[in-house]
């Protein structure tokens, strides 16, 4: 019998758990994304939902497992770009793609990855430990989230990073997503087509949904 | 045959290493007046056959049939396995799908597994070890049942065809970024899980197999699909997907 | 020195009882004595694969060794068609007695009768074997198996994986093979060339061999040796074997004393790539199952240039068809390529060479549509597109014949081996089963039925009786020493003569040789011309050749050389067989001996027997002795396709 370590370092079942924790680090964005759409409604409502999102009791448990998510997430696609590059220790002289297979997605996951890392820190310091402002809405006393985040986007240099970062994002998931599925044994000539659609929209959707916040606040912030 | 008769001039920039502890450099040739009908190791064999009148080693490289189907072959051609062109080895490719005055790049397979004996030849014996591990039927010689007992979906025969076409050349692990042997190692497992005869021991065959695999020092699979790609014989990722299924399966299920 | 008459120890009693008593009269090793038994298995292609997995299996020590980087590579795996067996699937009168009776006949009655009629008796073991192994055979749409039909019979007999049924046998029985590596009873020994066989009191107990990638030269002892190192045919410099196959095993054991049978039957497949280039390393066989739905033609008018869609119907011969309406396109190979190569020397060759004739997929695909015989043969055509940049749906193929394999080999008996005890021999490296000619789909069944079911029981038996292992034989034994030494020194004497030429000049120079004189047809004058002209250039070989590097390192001339000259020989002795021989029979056709139709004739009278010939030194002349065949239930007939 294998030992579950055995099992769990598996070059498979790494690919399975970087497959899964994607998957669910997918939902994240997903959610993430619904909550920042609530900004268009105004200032209260938006510094409202960051509120009670922070007096929630589970918010640290939820926490928790998002930091476990992406810390796995990294930590092992570092392990799997270090093996990967012992596997072949003498480089070839000239390496082409065919065209028939590699895309400019799936060739460069470990950079859009480590630029989403980049950006990950950085967002968590401008906004989650970012300035401070408070405000009252409903005589509730609570954190101007709102202020924070128009007042970093009046700066066309944050937005434009900004932009860059979430298309970088939606290259990686266009590939991730679909990897996943892959590497967890989904893959179907009747699906297939499908499934590749399902990434590129959910991509498209991440990348655009999420750019279009900072342009919005820039605007908001200029009026 | 024929239709093409213009000859060609090619320069070849080809890998030298005179054995497993050597360098290696690159070394440059000229050759003149290339028939387009000859294949690429024909033009090679040309080479050598200069290089000897020279006094001088010719390239070793690993050939054997000729035909396309014994897997001996290997050679990335412009940074590709077995070449531009795809479905097709080294020895089938000609050199008409070159252009004249063309500069070809020639360099072994290269991954942690296949040390480089000499020149352009590898020692790819991991891969009869990832065989020996457990891609095969454990029925010995003697009399099993009348071989119409059991009766097999033509689709799953046909899919279980498809993946032993594979020849063994190793050109998806050339291909891949990684160093990667799922396709081959998938491959196996496949034809042999989707008959009734090989899926008996599947979950077992994918554990031991796999864990051979990494044991060598593979890298892991990124979903690129380039092996796919480059893959003479056109063996698809599917494979590699019920693989993956396969394994995460039986390590769940694993009775003991 | 005298002629003697071989015996090929046939078992007593009617044919088809034959094998199942000699079975049961040959004795048996104890199942726990079987490991102290060792056994050297040279080559891994369907004979050494399958003999080494089913002797590991039954508990002998197996070492196992091969040219390639890897046993899966062995040629076997380029045997596209099928392999033939008498399961009579389809219903259609099938037996093995017919399977028997269509070999026999097919060999042009040149074969050992009861060898013949245990290969169709075991032929389909080897199909349910297969299946065991989870080999994919095509399956039809009920989820059974497919046949298609072959070459020299009128039922469907044959079993096929797409058109890669030679790969997928390969595979069966590597993977079996594999499976023993891992259990420890077989060691694999790759990239390996044998350089000799060492005999200790007559018997095989060991060989030597170099090891390709360090050059160093190992001895290896057993108790017995089997070979399965293939055909010769690459003794013609261009052939559809592959690049590495060569004779020289076989022919340093006939050096060693065992007798070398029938040299001179080789098949020239009639269904190849023409060649169109001196660059040309090999030729490419396009399966014999293309002429199932392929009608092979010629332009009726001699010097016709025009492109083959152009010419009409009525200025088309379909040479088979008219001339054998009853087997058509399916005739026997060797029927089938000396009736190209009639036309080609009638000037009707087509193509840029003329050296060429069409077959012609246009009315196949008009009736059964392209997506039909796509499915069919869809990796035939492909292949033949790349090779000659001509689209075979569009314009009709262009082929001729081509060297292909060597029906003769080295003498066994019914048990497979050799005159020297200890050595067997198996698959094509053997002479046993075909005769003068071999019919399609038969060699991989022979290579299966010999490894797999015959010398496990052989070899056991010979085990019992002669008692090899009571002779204690090391490596350090003075014949090992003697035999090590003697290969040393040819390999010495090839890297000193420092030539001139290369060997692949003298190959190429033998091959012409070989094919002017000793190819489709023969004749006494030509003969006569080709074996001074063979001596000859042996001469200029040991003078004038040029091998470059040494003998530490990985040395692919060297290795060349080594083989090309045991082929100086070897052709020599294919001459001088095809001279002795004064009658037509199978694939070896004398200009001398036809019919008033140019078919082959036989001299049943004074050549229904197998010659089989003993070394008597490189310049000395040989010695041809004889094994009577005796058909006692083939009649024999002069051989009708019409």
């Amino acid at each position: 019998m294998r030992s579950f370590k055995q099992i769990m370092t598996s070059s498979i079942v790494k690919k399975q758990v970087m497959g899964v924790t994607g998957l669910l680090l997918c939902g994240f964005l997903i959610t993430h994304l619904a909550g920042n759409c609530l900004i268009y409604l105004g200032p209260d409502v938006f510094n409202t939902y960051a509120h009670t999102l922070v007096t929630n009791p589970l918010l640290y448990p939820a926490e928790a497992v998002l930091a476990l998510l992406f810390l796995s997430h990294i930590a092992l696609a570092a392990r799997l770009t270090i093996e990967n590059n012992k596997a072949r220790p003498v480089k070839y002289y000239m390496k082409s793609p065919t065209g028939r297979g590699a895309t400019f997605a799936s060739s460069t996951m470990p950079y859009t990855g480590i630029i989403t890392l980049v950006f990950l820190i950085l967002h968590l310091l401008n906004f989650k430990f970012g300035t401070i402002y408070t405000t009252q809405v409903g005589g509730v006393e609570m954190r101007d989230i709102y202020k924070t985040v128009i007042e970093h986007f009046k700066s066309p240099l944050n937005i434009l990073w900004y932009i860059f970062a979430m298309l970088s994002l939606g290259i990686h998931v266009s590939h991730g997503f679909w990897s996943a599925f892959q590497s967890l044994g989904f893959n179907h000539p009747k699906y297939n087509c499908t499934l590749k659609c399902v990434s590129k929209l959910y991509a498209l959707l991440i990348t655009v949904g999420y750019s279009a916040l900072p342009i919005y606040c820039y605007f908001q912030g200029v009026k | 045959m024929g239709n093409n008769t213009q000859s060609m001039n090619i320069s070849l920039k080809v890998w030298r290493q005179k054995d497993r502890l050597d360098k290696g450099h690159m070394e440059d040739y000229k050759m003149d007046n290339v028939s387009p009908d000859m294949s690429f190791l024909e033009l090679i064999d040309v080479l050598n056959e200069r290089l000897v009148r020279e006094g001088k080693d010719p390239i070793a490289f690993d050939h054997d049939c000729r035909e396309g189907i014994c897997g001996m072959c290997s050679l990335m051609i412009n940074g590709q396995a077995h070449g531009p062109e795809a479905l097709t080895t080294t020895c089938q490719l000609h050199m008409r799908k070159f252009k004249n005055g063309d500069t070809i790049v020639v360099e072994p397979f290269r991954a942690r597994a296949f040390p480089v004996l000499k020149d352009l030849m590898v020692d790819r014996s991991a891969f009869d070890e990832i065989i020996a591990a457990g891609g095969y039927v454990n029925v010995s010689t003697g009399n099993p049942q009348d071989a119409n007992a059991l009766p097999i979906s033509k689709e799953n025969a046909d899919l279980s065809m498809d993946a032993a076409a594979c020849v063994g050349c190793a050109a998806c692990v050339a291909s891949c970024k990684n160093a990667s042997a799922m396709l081959f190692v998938s491959a196996k497992v496949s034809q042999l899980a989707l008959l009734p005869q090989g899926a008996v021991e599947a979950d077992e065959r994918v554990q031991s197999m796999v864990e051979k695999m990494d044991e060598l020092g593979f890298g892991n699979c990124t979903n690129e699909r380039e092996c796919e790609a480059s893959c003479p014989k056109g063996i698809d990722i599917s494979n590699i997907a019920r693989m993956n299924r396969d394994f995460l399966k039986s390590s769940i299920s694993a009775k003991k | 020195m005298t002629i003697k008459k071989l015996n090929g120890n046939v078992p007593e009693g009617a044919i088809h009882e034959k094998w199942e008593k000699h079975k049961f009269n040959m004795k048996l090793v104890n199942p726990a004595n079987k490991r102290k038994f060792n056994v050297i298995v040279v080559g891994t292609g369907l004979a050494g694969a399958s003999a080494a997995a089913s002797l590991a299996e039954l508990g002998y020590n197996v070492q196992s060794f091969c040219i390639q980087d890897s046993p899966r590579r062995a040629h076997s795996i380029a045997a596209q068609g099928g392999i033939n067996a008498a399961k009579n699937y389809p219903n259609d009168g099938d037996s093995p007695w017919r399977l028997f009776y269509d070999t026999v006949k097919g060999g042009d009655y040149r074969a050992r009768e009861a060898n013949v009629y245990r290969l169709a008796e075991v032929a389909n073991n080897i199909i349910d074997q297969c299946v065991a192994q989870g080999v994919p055979f095509a399956r039809d749409y009920g989820g059974y198996l497919s046949n298609r039909s072959f070459g020299g019979a009128q039922v469907s007999r044959t079993f096929y994986a797409r058109g890669q049924t030679g790969q997928q046998l390969l595979l069966g029985a590597y993977s079996a093979m594999m499976k023993e590596v891992n259990k420890g009873k077989i060691k694999l020994y790759a990239r390996r060339e044998m350089l000799d066989l060492v005999l200790v009191n007559n018997k095989a107990r060991g060989i030597i061999t170099r090891n390709v990638v360090t050059g160093e030269i190992e001895r290896y002892a057993a108790d017995a040796v089997l070979l399965c190192t293939g055909g010769y045919g690459n003794v013609y410099f261009l052939s559809t074997n592959a690049m590495a196959s060569n004779c020289s095993a076989a022919w340093r054991a006939h050096k060693r004393g065992a007798y070398f049978a029938n040299p001179c039957y080789t098949q020239i497949h009639p269904t190849c790539i023409p060649v169109h280039g001196d660059h040309q390393s090999k030729l490419t066989l396009m399966s014999e199952s293309l002429r199932n739905d392929g009608r092979v033609w010629v332009p009726k008018d001699k010097d016709d240039k025009r492109a083959p869609n152009e010419i009409p119907e009525d200025d088309r011969d379909y040479y088979l068809e008219r001339k054998y309406p009853s087997f058509g396109n399916l005739v026997p190979r060797d029927v089938a390529s000396r009736n190209a190569k009639q036309a080609v020397d009638d000037g009707k060759g087509v193509g840029p060479t003329s050296v060429a004739v069409y077959l012609d997929f246009r009315d196949a695909i008009k009736r059964d549509g392209k997506d039909t015989i796509a499915a069919k043969y869809g990796n035939l055509f492909d292949m033949y597109e790349r090779i000659t940049d001509d689209d075979p749906y569009q314009v009709p193929m262009r082929i001729y014949p081509a060297v292909h394999y060597t029906m003769g080999g080295l003498w066994v008996d019914y048990n497979l081996q050799s005159n020297i005890p200890g050595l067997f021999v198996l698959g094509e490296a053997n002479f046993s089963d075909h005769g003068a000619n071999r019919l399609g789909a038969s060699a991989l069944m022979q290579g299966l039925a010999d490894g797999y079911f015959v010398a496990p029981y052989t070899l056991g038996n010979y085990f019992v009786t002669d008692k090899p292992e009571q002779e204690k034989v090391t490596i350090d034994s003075p014949e090992f020493e003697k035999a090590h030494k003697e290969s040393r020194e040819k390999l010495d004497k090839l890297l000193s003569i420092n030539g001139s030429k290369t060997t692949d000049d003298f190959h190429r120079e033998l091959g012409q040789i070989m094919w002017e004189y000793v190819g489709m047809a023969r004749n006494e004058e030509g003969l006569k011309k080709g074996i001074s002209e063979i001596k000859a250039l042996r001469e200029q070989f040991w003078k004038d050749l040029k091998v470059t590097g040494d003998n530490n390192n990985i040395n692919t001339e060297l290795e060349k050389a080594n083989r090309v000259a045991d082929f100086l020989e070897l052709g020599e002795l294919m001459a001088r067989d095809a001279l002795e021989r004064r009658e037509s029979c199978g694939g070896h056709f004398r200009d001398e001996s036809q019919t008033e139709e140019n078919e082959a004739l036989r001299d049943d009278e004074n050549f229904s027997h197998v010659a089989a010939w003993e070394f008597q030194g490189v310049d000395a002349e040989p010695l041809r002795h004889i094994e009577e065949l005796q058909f006692e239930n083939v009649a024999l007939t002069q051989r009708s396709y019409k």
